[in-house]
């Protein structure tokens, strides 16, 4: 594990520090923002106790609300990326600023504000000199919490394209690579005690210059932001992919492929681009072009009320017309790999009991343990169904964790798990996936998905990207995805070779 | 000078300040005494306007307080609390400056001047200035408070029972340093105490106040002499603390004059007759505030008289 650990940090050094850097000015710029509002408010309200009671109501109940469906509810409004992850940590923030600046303001002892009051104190002068210092602990310790807060909850940015720490977290789940896992977590730990630590430094400056570090701060920030903004080629094309290697790979091809037809067409590719939910809205609302999807995951997720066929064509068809007519999106051909369920076992039993299909494994099911997900274990979809409709009868199965799953399976300790059919780790622990003959499963094809006006304005990207149709196999893919994720090869370059390798550039 | 015109306050239906018509005089040690609840301090409190007459008029030297605003108001009038409430988040230096600062007074001028006038309450600047006020005791505390008030030489000084919560050895001392202190900068102060006694000792004049109603304004002598009514001599009666002053102002006494040289311990006026007992059981004769000799003769021809 610290072996992976150290491995990933060698190899991916640079996009470590790109997550630090996203994540540090998420955070900062939302902690700053988030205080510009609260602190104003709170001096503004600290006078009108009724007021100030009901904005902390309201600011409760914002806390309260799941900050993924914050997000999700603002990406109507406000599109993806680092834009609404910033919105949604400022709701978050503001609340206990908010508190700790009122009740620092307002349990000031009575007897010294009389005093000030008497001296004939102006308004500003009582604040800053009186007000604002005595109410500055608690004020700092709203901060404090609010930074905590901020630096964990910005790990869901990554879910929204907003980049950060998360990035690792959430791919660290999705492949169950726990030294990614651990790395986002362990950095999101370090910086918030370093943002804590900083902010305990900043409370022991005066009034002034704590005001002309946030001051600078603010410019600095406002400064990166503008200019990024500004900078940014606005891509003619943003091709978004979901968080993985595997999307990775796709859309990597998918630019290479663009661009080989179309000289001087710009475009951009946004990876690791969140889940499934996040990246439909955002390619509706046009913030993402094109991406690739699952016709499975079109049909189960995207489409309400649709039945899935079992047959590939029908399945891929049915997902078409229904995106066409509901979002107006354009489902060109797939490509040929099934990203799907499946039982794997090892490379040597599957050569000594010649087996080749779920089918095959029913006979002599009754010798093997199996070890499955808990979620696979359990599901009425999955295990449970799949054992009626084939008639599996295993010795023993066991519910594990979906980590363990394949080192048991490769140790011996389980002779049949659950797999997904691309996972790299076949490959790296030298199993195979059974195939689906009696075609239980949904079919799990990967097609680009793309807007229906990108299309009329660029109508060779159809061309450019059906290339790709019926092309790349489980066992390309399950390479290509070993490559990038086990060997942590650049996707782009295992995507360039791929292409070049089955001469599919011009 | 302050004027009180025809004051009424009320507090939910109940008058706690019943048709006050008043004049303090400038450069008057004006003590408002009574037992609590007899809104002396809400009196105080409206002439710099923390709290509002229901009814009437208070003019400072003929001007209508109504008329200006709060700030240039309190501007011009000192203000020591009875709880002291020396800002905790300031230094004994800040805290003793801070009227300054507020009204603009350069750094360097302002410690000049907190320097000279913490120095005079007997609290060196070298010792007292950089600390907190956590770390001062009651009575030093209240020095400073005192020093804060006076700092910007405030025409008027308003001090609501500023020695109340204080043991009796710093009660005193901050007695006598108020008097020193009024005696050389001789500003009008308006000081609200429950305590006859501290009442006595201290004012130049006095007004004797019982549920919202004055009863007496005179001075010291006069209240206890001639008290207007039953419920001030009831108020008095206990508190007869004759002072030295009061022997003096009875004719006794013999005035220094030039040609006499005298050797005899120094005692204030303002002290008590006890105070003074005491010293002349051993003593043939003191002199007092420098100016008169009292001797043993001269205390027990008083004793005879009043």
């Amino acid at each position: 594990m610290l072996n992976d650990l150290l491995h990933f940090v060698m190899t991916h050094a640079n996009d470590i520090i790109v997550a630090l850097e996203e994540h540090i000015l998420l955070s900062l710029a939302a902690i700053l923002i988030a205080a510009v509002i609260a602190i104003p408010l709170a001096i503004t309200l600290m006078n009108y106790r009724r007021a100030g009671e009901v904005v902390l109501q309201i600011a409760g109940i914002i806390q309260t609300i799941p900050s993924l469906a914050v997000l999700g509810v603002l990406i109507p409004f406000v599109g993806i990326g680092t834009f609404p992850a910033i919105i949604a940590l400022v709701l978050y923030a503001i609340m206990p600023i908010f508190q700790n600046t009122y009740a620092g303001l307002t349990q000031i002892d009575a007897n010294l504000l009389e005093a000030a009051e008497a001296f004939g104190f102006s308004k500003y002068f009582k604040l800053f000199k009186i007000q604002l210092p005595l109410a500055m602990p608690l004020i700092l310790s709203g901060l404090r919490i609010a930074t905590v807060m901020i630096i964990g909850t910005a790990t869901l940015a990554a879910l929204i394209g907003g980049g950060g720490l998360g990035s690792f977290i959430m791919i660290g789940i999705q492949t169950n690579d726990n030294a990614q896992l651990l790395l986002g977590a362990i950095l999101s730990a370090v910086l918030a005690l370093a943002f804590s630590w900083l902010i305990k430094i900043i409370g022991k400056l005066s009034l002034k210059k704590m005001g002309i570090l946030v001051g600078v701060a603010i410019i600095l920030l406002g400064g990166y932001f503008t200019g990024k903004a500004l900078t940014q080629p606005k891509g003619r094309i943003a091709i978004a992919g979901k968080l993985g290697g595997e999307p990775e790979i796709l859309i990597n091809m998918y630019k290479e492929l663009i661009e080989s037809d179309n000289a001087g067409l710009d475009v951009q590719l946004k990876p690791d681009f969140g889940g499934t939910t996040f990246i439909y809205k955002a390619i509706k609302s046009g913030d993402v072009d094109i991406y690739p999807e699952f016709t499975g995951t079109v049909l189960q997720n995207l489409i309400k009320g649709q039945t899935v066929s079992h047959q590939p064509e029908q399945a891929y068809l049915d997902a078409r017309a229904a995106l066409h007519e509901q979002a107006d999106l354009e489902y060109l051909a797939p490509m040929r790999y099934q990203n799907t369920y499946a039982l794997a076992v090892r490379q040597s039993d599957a050569k000594k009991y010649h087996l080749k299909t779920t089918s095959d494994l029913t006979k002599m099911s009754s010798q093997l343990t199996a070890g499955f997900d808990h979620d696979f274990y359990e599901l009425k979809d999955s295990y449970p169904g799949m054992k009626k409709a084939y008639g599996l009868q295993f010795k023993d199965v066991k519910s594990m964790s979906s980590s363990l799953r394949y080192n048991a399976l490769a140790n011996g300790q389980i002779d049949v798990t659950d797999a997904y059919t691309t996972d790299p780790q076949l490959k790296a622990d030298k199993l195979v996936t059974l195939v689906d003959d009696k075609k239980y499963f949904p079919p799990f094809q990967g097609a680009p998905l793309v807007r229906g006006d990108i299309l009329k304005k660029y109508p060779s990207v159809k061309k450019s990207l059906e290339r790709l149709n019926n092309k790349i196999t489980n066992q390309d893919m399950i390479n290509m995805n070993y490559q990038v994720t086990v060997q942590h090869k650049a996707a782009d370059k295992v995507a360039h070779l791929y292409l070049k390798k089955h001469n599919l550039l011009k | 000078m302050i004027v009180f015109e025809d004051v009424v306050k009320m507090y939910q239906n109940k008058q706690v300040v019943n048709h006050l018509n008043l004049t303090i005089a400038s450069g008057e040690f004006f003590v408002l005494v009574g037992p609590s609840g007899s809104g002396k301090t809400t009196i105080l409190k409206m002439i710099n306007r923390l709290t509002q007459q229901t009814h009437g008029k208070i003019l400072i030297d003929n001007k209508d307080i109504a008329s200006a605003s709060t700030v240039v108001l309190r501007q011009h009038i000192g203000y020591v609390l009875q709880n002291i409430a020396l800002f905790p988040n300031l230094t004994i230096s800040q805290n003793a400056g801070i009227l300054l600062e507020a009204n603009g007074v350069k750094r360097e001028k302002r410690q000049q001047l907190v320097k000279a006038l913490l120095h005079k309450v007997g609290m060196p600047y070298e010792q007292y200035g950089s600390r907190m006020p956590s770390e001062l005791s009651g009575g030093e505390q209240q020095r400073v408070g005192i020093v804060r008030a006076l700092i910007t030489k405030p025409e008027i000084i308003l001090m609501d029972e500023p020695f109340s919560a204080l043991d009796p050895l710093s009660r005193k001392q901050l007695q006598d340093l108020i008097l020193s202190l009024y005696e050389e900068f001789k500003p009008t102060i308006v000081f609200v105490t429950h305590d006859m006694q501290e009442a006595l000792r201290l004012g130049s004049k006095i007004g004797v106040l019982v549920n919202g109603e004055l009863q007496q304004v005179g001075k010291p002598q006069t209240i206890i002499n001639q008290p207007a009514n039953a419920l001030v001599s009831s108020l008095f009666n206990n508190q007869r603390i004759t002072l030295i002053k009061d022997l003096l102002e009875a004719g006794l006494g013999q005035k220094i004059t030039a040609d006499m040289s005298i050797e005899a311990p120094h005692l204030k006026s303002t002290q008590t007759l006890q105070e003074l007992a005491a010293e002349l059981y051993s003593q043939d004769s003191v002199i007092i505030d420098q100016q008169y000799i009292i001797n043993q003769r001269h205390l027990l021809m008083y004793i005879s008289k009043y």
